[in-house]
């Protein structure tokens, strides 16, 4: 195993494999930062390219530009409240906003920071993972999935706003996701669902360019509304120190940020709950770590802890998603899926052998989310104090930039004006739910979790009738739900109590 | 504005969620159940959250999310946000019209000249230098498909 | 003012080219080629036009460029609306979309706006053979074990209008086979998963993609559809076992399309010699013994159909009488 460990490494640091992995890691960092090209495409065009590498160094390509890609797309997030990848839409919420109070340069030091100690950590869980994959991951079946995801909507909605009104409020909008999850063609009977005979809507709508509107477009709006620079008349001298002060912010709430890689971690491991899921869920948990009302108020302010859960999270992802692909050949996630295709051109064939006969190439993988992470957050922080700086330039040069790449990243979702249609409407949505107070969150995680819910629920029933309500994993997660729909509601009485003793 | 949008909101979810369960009853079983054990929750708590706001016009609820900023208001508010929709709606159009590529860099343009108030020098130069990176990257390394606007159309090119 | 005449002359030139180019040899010379394809990046279908892409221009005349746009949505009937309708028929685009339009066609999906039998055909690169394939540590080993057991099996599937779906819905429908199909898995890389845990027995899916498994003695196929592939000659075809000659029928023409597995076309109306160098390029490329090396590293089987074959496949699914298109219409629903 440790022979293993070292070979792996000593098979990334080769020069060609090292060269290859310079070349994916400067690829990802664009794509990462630009929205709407998303890891998953730029995957699937760089496959052609391997086939004359070897496998260490077609995987030191590939993951090095995948391990990047959630790295710098919490830069786009941060910086514009553009989500640069859909599984970094998390850290608009207080990413931006901190942005917006001049601290741009703390809340990418903290991002980057968090992705880096993510990624170690998910890289440390799949090499710690080898040996006890298998039983893991079989031990979550459908009905599992079902559960996870049911927590995961009760978490957010329950967490996202105060007072029984504002819980209302969540419930209300992760409903509404769940609803929108519906359009398109059902797998059950293959009814085309509210697709009102549009050949669009047939195959559901894509998350990005929807994620796009509800994020992006208040942002754009209230920029040109305010008339100034993102970062409003701060002043700027602060914007150089940042990026320092956010990396000692992860080592301040450090556990926060490992308990959020691992949920990462954790998220990535399961099959077909998709990328999207693990920032969220971090984020839920890192509102929920507040430890007092007055604590909670201050998320979506720019509370830097809530950069910290999901930087950490979608970079832990990784990690994670990897050990189903590598033990049973089965992808973790969309990009994953791709990078099977890459297994097969390379001349390996995932599964049990791959932690076995070739358990160095295994670990060598490892070694590129490793490495190719620390190089990027190392490279970021050379110039991280001038991307800060955008954040002070005049408003009407970043407008109409931010407007053409909100635009063309909603269009590349399917090549199709519906998707920019798509994303004005839910940008309507979204300023709405902006303007009257209601929480985006739930009902961005009902969406990304509508068809799994939907599915699962259905597989667990044709195939255990109800007896899938007793599995005990099952059971343990219903009391999670309960658990955590009660938590903010004793939360609020027992600081009321404890006021009025004071008073 | 903050019950306003919340009032627009709580309906419009009403309305859809109402339509959404009325056209779900024509399904056979196994295509509506879920959306009808979504949507009639749905719909009653938009319901009890519209009462809410009639019954209630004072409470507000804060969600754990920015705030539209306030350093604008009234009339200069309502002001500048129809023209932000203004900007967008003729960005929208512009791309029907004239496709992408040139819908871009008049957008850029004209943003800098009328919005902006810079001189044509520099707003010149920047529209040149973003929409070389647009055509760079999305044309001539993606191959995205840009469809033609419907002027090139009527004009035969 | 020079060269603004010369690029009036250049453009007129362009302009009026392809009408007086009879008596011109064809050349793409500078030219771009773009392939159409009807899915996402990454897919099955994505990645064939994109080994055919790098291929096809030392095969064509004037070494053109040739690139592939993705152009997903609505099961690809967007992108076959796009190239029979808006594309010009000038050579210059191709379409790659799925198998199964023929089908939409056939039991008139709305939104189809286009006819199979009018687009100029190059031909078919790959033929797709579907397998139904069961858990190796069941006691069946073939597939009279399995309808002799007396057993149901569980099988896991995507939806209606995938082969995971169908398929066995059609074994259970009409060969009486006792089956429990789960449907509403994500990917059929899900369903794998599902077999590894045994929460269901067995998937039908593409011969190509259930490699893997079947190498690693996961799953073994037991009973395949009518096209066939180099390793599963032996096994009992489906449309052979019916009971009469409705149930053939409609057994028949769920597995045509996967005959054309991976159809190339163009706008109707392209010029005959364009149509003629680009089938030639086609059946060329993919002999190429570069092609055949790296599409055997990626696990794919090209092999060559010409467009007249295909077309006559099609024309044949589309001839049907009203009886066996209202019979196959009870069960199968386009889809993915």
């Amino acid at each position: 195993m440790i022979d293993a460990l070292l070979e792996g490494l000593l098979l990334v640091l080769q020069w060609k494999a090292f060269a290859f992995m310079l070349l994916g890691i400067a690829l990802g960092f664009w794509v990462g930062l630009l929205p709407g090209l998303g890891g998953v495409t730029t995957l699937a065009l760089m496959l052609p390219f391997i086939y004359a590498m070897s496998p260490v160094e077609g995987f030191a390509f590939l993951l090095g530009m995948h391990s990047v890609v959630a790295t710098t797309g919490d830069i786009t997030s941060v910086l514009f409240g553009i989500p640069g990848e859909g599984t970094t839409a998390a850290t608009i919420l207080d990413g931006h906003a901190m942005a917006k109070k001049g601290q741009a340069g703390r809340a990418l030091g903290a991002a980057l920071a968090s992705s880096l100690v993510g990624a170690l950590v998910g890289a440390l869980a799949l090499a710690l993972a080898i040996p006890v994959v298998r039983p893991l991951v079989l031990a979550f079946g459908s009905p599992e999935l079902f559960m996870i995801a049911i927590v995961g909507i009760a978490f957010i909605a329950s967490l996202s706003a105060q007072g029984a009104r504002g819980m209302l409020r969540g419930f209300l909008a992760g409903g509404l996701g769940l609803m929108v999850a519906t359009i398109g063609q059902d797998p059950q009977a293959g009814v085309a669902r509210y697709t009102f005979d549009s050949l669009y809507l047939w195959s559901g709508l894509d998350l990005v360019p929807v994620l796009i509107g509800i994020f992006a477009i208040p942002e754009i709006v209230d920029l040109i509304v305010r008339g100034g620079s993102i970062a409003g008349e701060m002043p700027g001298g602060r914007l150089n120190q940042g990026a320092l002060e956010g990396v000692k912010d992860t080592f301040r709430h450090f556990w926060l940020t490992i308990r959020c890689s691992l949920i990462g971690t954790f998220i990535g491991i399961m099959p077909g709950l998709g990328g999207a899921v693990a920032q969220w869920l971090a984020y839920g948990h890192a509102v929920q770590s507040a430890r007092t009302v007055e604590e909670r108020e201050g998320f979506g302010k720019g509370d830097v802890r809530g950069v910290l859960g999901p930087g950490a999270a979608n970079n832990s992802k990784e990690g994670g998603a990897l050990i189903p692909t590598v033990a049973f050949g089965v992808p973790g996630s969309s990009s994953m899926a791709i990078l099977l295709g890459g297994f097969f051109l390379l001349g390996l064939v995932p599964g049990p052998d791959m932690l076995t006969t070739h358990l160095a190439v295994t670990f060598s993988m490892v070694w590129t989310i490793v490495l190719s992470n620390v190089i990027t957050v190392v490279a970021c922080f050379l110039f991280l104090n001038h991307l800060a700086r955008l954040t002070v330039v005049r408003g009407h040069f970043l407008v109409p930039v931010i407007l053409v790449l909100v635009f063309i990243g909603s269009y590349t979702a399917n090549n199709h004006y519906g998707d920019v249609v798509l994303m004005l409407f839910f940008g309507v949505v979204g300023y709405l739910m902006v303007a009257g107070g209601w929480p985006r969150a739930p009902f961005v995680l009902g969406l990304v979790l509508g068809k799994i819910v939907e599915n699962n629920l259905y597989i667990s029933v044709a195939r255990y009738e109800f007896a899938w309500l007793t599995r005990p994993i099952v059971l343990v997660l219903l009391a999670l739900a309960v658990a955590v729909i009660l938590y903010p509601l004793i939360q609020a009485r027992r600081s009321r109590s404890r006021s009025n003793a004071h008073a | 504005m903050h019950s306003k949008a919340s009032l627009i909101l709580g309906a419009g979810i009403v309305l859809v969620s109402g339509a959404a369960i009325v056209i779900a009853l024509d399904w056979p079983l196994k295509a509506r159940l879920f959306p009808l054990a979504i949507g009639i929750p749905v719909f009653c708590m938009a319901m009890a959250e519209v009462l809410w706001g009639l019954l209630d016009p004072a409470a507000r609820s804060e969600a754990m999310e920015f705030r539209l900023s306030d350093e604008a208001q009234g009339g200069v508010a309502v002001r500048r946000t129809l023209l932000a929709v203004a900007w967008m709606a003729g960005f929208s159009a512009a791309i029907v019209l004239l496709g992408f590529p040139s819908a871009i860099a008049l957008l850029v343009l004209c943003y800098l000249r009328l919005q902006g108030r810079e001189g044509w020098i520099v707003s010149g130069i920047f529209t040149l230098v973003v929409w070389a990176l647009f055509y760079t990257v999305f044309d001539r390394l993606l191959h995205l498909p840009f469809p033609a606007g419907l002027v090139q159309g009527w004009l035969g090119l | 003012m020079r060269n603004a005449l010369a690029f009036i002359a250049a453009f007129t030139l362009l302009a009026v080219a392809p009408r007086a180019g009879v008596a011109q040899p064809l050349s793409f010379e500078g030219k771009t080629i773009t392939i159409v394809c009807g899915f996402k990046a990454g897919g099955g279908y994505d990645r064939t036009a994109r080994i055919l892409a790098r291929h096809l221009p030392k095969y064509l005349p004037g070494t053109p460029n040739v690139i592939v746009q993705n152009m997903p949505g609505a099961n690809s009937i967007t992108a076959a609306n796009h190239v029979y309708n808006v594309a010009k028929p000038d050579g210059l685009t191709i379409g790659t979309f799925n198998r199964n339009l023929v089908l939409a066609q056939l039991t008139n999906v709305r939104g189809v706006k286009f006819d199979q039998t009018k687009f100029a055909w190059i031909g078919s690169a790959a033929s797709e053979s579907t397998v139904l394939a069961i858990r190796s540590d069941l006691p069946y080993k073939t597939f009279d074990d399995l309808k002799k057991s007396g057993k149901t099996l569980v099988i896991g599937a995507t939806g209606p209008g995938a082969n995971t779906y169908d398929f066995p819905l059609l074994l259970k429908e009409l060969l009486g086979v006792d089956l429990k199909i789960v449907s509403g898995y994500s990917s059929s890389s899900d369903i794998m998963l599902a077999i590894e845990r045994k929460e269901v027995d067995a998937r039908a899916g593409s011969y190509t993609s259930l490699r893997p498994f079947i190498d690693r003695n996961l799953v073994h196929p037991v009973i395949r559809a009518k096209a066939i592939e180099a390793g599963i000659e032996q096994l009992p075809v489906d449309e052979n076992l019916a009971p009469n000659a409705r149930a053939r029928a409609v057994m028949a023409l769920r597995s045509a399309p996967e005959v054309v597995g991976r159809p190339y076309v163009m706008t109707p109306g392209t010029p005959d010699d364009i149509v003629k160098a680009m089938r030639d390029a086609f059946s060329k490329a993919i002999k190429d013994p570069e092609l055949v090396a790296e599409a055997k590293k990626g696990k794919m089987e090209l092999e060559f159909m010409p467009g007249d074959e295909a077309l006559r496949i099609v024309k044949e699914v589309l001839a049907q009488p009203k009886e066996i298109v209202d019979d196959f219409r009870k069960y199968i629903k386009f889809g993915e």
